[in-house]
């Protein structure tokens, strides 16, 4: 290990294995390390049972009831694909789509009035649904329509909006809708957490809107994806891509010093020997003094022996309660998957609610949710500090992922990969960049 | 259903019934894992094979008689040098060859907690081969022929010795595990066997291109 590499990476979280991948696919000479003897960090299933039980200080073992400890891969942080979305992209750009398989989370539904309602949000389900009176139905009817229509670079799709200046508030007052439709498109389609984004400029929400309808398109049920055995397997399935283009893994490596020489990072120093680097990636863990706390998220890990009520009873779905609807900042959410995803034992269902931290009473504040979920055979309570990094890397080269947050999907993570990228190699990242680099395809399906 | 094609009267397909399976390498770093797929794959052989191939999807087929047995193998790219292959690389294996260098006691030993790790955590019903390497070797060998054979029939382990170098019993030990696999279940000639396969990514991106084009 004591040789000279242009990138260490410490942490095997999904941040930082897509960009361990993207930097041996360009041919840099990586480094991956991570303190734990397994992948994942944050981003980690749990498996077997019994090791969830140890993590959350439990005592005694899982009872016979649960079955084998074996079958159970837990995550630690909820959140699904978006079919549609931009770590789609990056599987299928670095085709490590071979290493994984994913089945459509069946359900994606929106609280109101303490039930829940499944999320219209193509023209034939607004028009079916009964969240919505007759009226109420044909305007969000022709906003889907807008929205859809909708092209950033064609002047002629706006119809007098200006995408840059007019905000989401007038939008909504120009096609008159109420505050109920405006609660869920907000936060059940937009999937925006709080209601900031009524005075921002409009061209954000009518994207996410369209992501989310697109994301819908493709599947059909609901516009998510999950990976079988949980979402542990994408950080394993892009630190394989970066090995297979010469990075060296090193699990188990306790991490003693980042060595710094005139401001600047060096090295890392581990059990006595220090490799050399240009440039490091790591998570906030691993770089205390170079982050600040930025907010707190509550998760509760739930086991079930029963699909969620009033769901059709869905073997996966989210479940996003708005804040509106409890009297909150921000948005309460669930995601539920089950044994049909190889994440636990037969019959069983984990079902994760989770929100930001608001009061000093956490677990109040997450009630709402909990309460449709009853009766919980196990819970599973964290509640976690989100940082950021102070120290951006421009001098110091060390380049710090942030916390996972609070939202159910990955494209906010996808985001930090793409400023991450920005800011290591002075230029915006393409897509492009991801694509294996060499004939790396032997034997029957080469010619493919 | 398993049969259908062999039954066809104009006799058009021979080998009609396509089975596809997930066979992952293991062993200690230098022994030739990589050396002895390139010899089944390619049938090549370098002398001085870089660490790690950086093969990302290595494919090859063996015919039994109706049937076409067709190996998706996982090169460990590496991982396993400092202990750390992923979970991911075995699961759903539903072969292994575990490899050794009969010049090097040390490997053999590794080869054996390998064959334990995987009886822990794979599929109760993987095939497990084990392969002693490097068989043109022979003036350097210090793993009994004998002695990997009474290990291998203690675990009930495929056992053969190889070269990658001349090519000696390399195809003979994908064949042998192509006969011992269970080929009875109805398999989808696309992706991976023996796991439940979910949606196709690739399929829809291209479907929705399509669609796109036709606007």
């Amino acid at each position: 290990m004591n040789e000279e590499y242009d990138v260490i990476v410490l942490g095997t979280g999904l941040t930082e294995c897509i960009l361990s991948g993207i930097m041996s696919v360009n041919g840099k000479k990586v480094l991956h390390m991570d303190r734990n003897s397994y992948y994942g960090g944050e981003s980690a299933s749990i498996t077997p049972l019994e090791d969830l039980y140890k993590r959350f200080n439990l005592p005694g073992t899982p009872p016979e009831s649960m079955g084998r400890g074996r079958d159970w891969n837990v995550d630690l942080i909820p959140k699904f694909l978006m079919a549609n979305g931009q770590l789609v992209k990056m599987l299928l750009y670095t085709e490590v789509t071979r290493y994984l398989d994913f089945k459509v989370i069946e359900g994606s539904f929106v609280y109101k009035g303490g039930k829940i309602y499944k999320v219209p949000s193509t023209e034939a389900e607004a028009l079916a649904s009964s969240l919505m009176g007759l009226f109420e139905k044909r305007r969000f009817r022709k906003f889907l329509v807008y929205v859809a229509n909708f092209d950033e670079n064609d002047p002629r799709t706006f119809e007098g909006v200006d995408p840059k200046k007019t905000t989401m508030r007038d939008v909504y007052k120009k096609f008159d809708l109420g505050q109920d439709v405006i609660d869920f498109t907000g936060h059940a389609l937009a999937l925006y957490r709080t209601d900031d984004y009524l005075d921002q400029p409009c061209q954000e929400t009518i994207n996410r809107i369209k992501l989310y309808s697109e994301s819908l398109a493709r599947y059909g049920k609901s516009p998510y994806l999950y990976p079988l055995y949980g979402l542990g397997e994408l950080p394993q399935g892009f630190a394989r891509l970066s090995a297979i283009y010469g990075g060296t893994y090193m699990l188990n490596k306790p991490i003693e010093e980042i060595v710094i020489e005139n401001g600047k990072v060096v090295g890392v120093k581990s059990e006595g020997e220090v490799a050399r680097c240009k440039q490091l990636i790591c998570d906030p863990s691993y770089v205390s003094d170079r982050v600040t706390k930025v907010g707190q998220v509550i998760r509760v890990i739930c086991i079930l022996s029963h699909p969620i009520k009033n769901t059709n009873d869905a073997n996966s779905c989210q479940i996003i309660i708005p804040q509106n609807q409890v009297n909150r900042k921000s948005d309460i959410y669930v995601c539920m998957i089950s044994s049909a995803h190889n994440v636990a034992a037969q019959g069983k269902y984990i079902a994760i609610a989770s929100t930001t931290v608001e009061t000093a009473d956490p677990e109040k504040e997450i009630k709402p949710a909990l309460d449709l979920l009853e009766p919980i055979e196990q819970k599973f309570v964290s509640i976690s500090d989100l940082f950021a990094p102070t120290d951006l890397g421009t001098e110091s080269q060390i380049f710090i992922s942030r916390t996972y947050d609070a939202t159910t999907h990955f494209e906010t993570t996808c985001d930090d990969i793409k400023d991450i990228y920005k800011r290591m190699m002075g230029s915006e990242f393409d897509f492009e960049e991801m694509k294996r680099k060499k004939n790396d395809i032997y034997g029957e399906e080469e010619q493919q | 259903m398993t049969s259908r094609g062999a039954a066809r009267p104009n006799g058009q397909s021979q080998a009609s019934k396509i089975c596809q399976f997930k066979l992952v390498l293991l062993g200690e770093s230098a022994v030739g894992k990589s050396s002895l797929v390139l010899r089944f794959v390619k049938g090549q052989f370098h002398e001085y094979q870089e660490s790690t191939i950086g093969a990302a999807f290595l494919t090859q087929s063996v015919c039994l008689d109706d049937t076409t047995v067709k190996f998706e193998i996982w090169d460990t790219a590496g991982q396993e040098r400092y202990h750390s292959l992923a979970p991911m690389y075995y699961r759903g294996a539903q072969a292994a060859i575990v490899v050794y260098d009969i010049t090097n006691q040390e490997t053999f030993a590794r080869a054996k907690t390998w064959v334990k790790e995987l009886q822990r955590q794979a599929s109760p019903s993987i095939v497990i081969a084990l392969a002693g390497n490097k068989a043109d070797l022979a003036s350097k060998r210090m793993v009994e022929y004998e002695e990997a054979q009474a290990y291998a029939d203690d675990n009930s382990l495929l056992f053969m010795e190889t070269s990658a170098k001349t090519a000696m019993n390399v195809n003979d030990l994908f064949l042998a595990i192509a006969k011992k696999l269970p080929k009875s279940e109805p398999q989808s000639t696309s992706g991976a066997a023996g796991r439940s396969r979910g949606v196709d990514l690739h399929e829809q991106s291209q479907q929705n291109k399509s669609q796109c084009c036709s606007n």
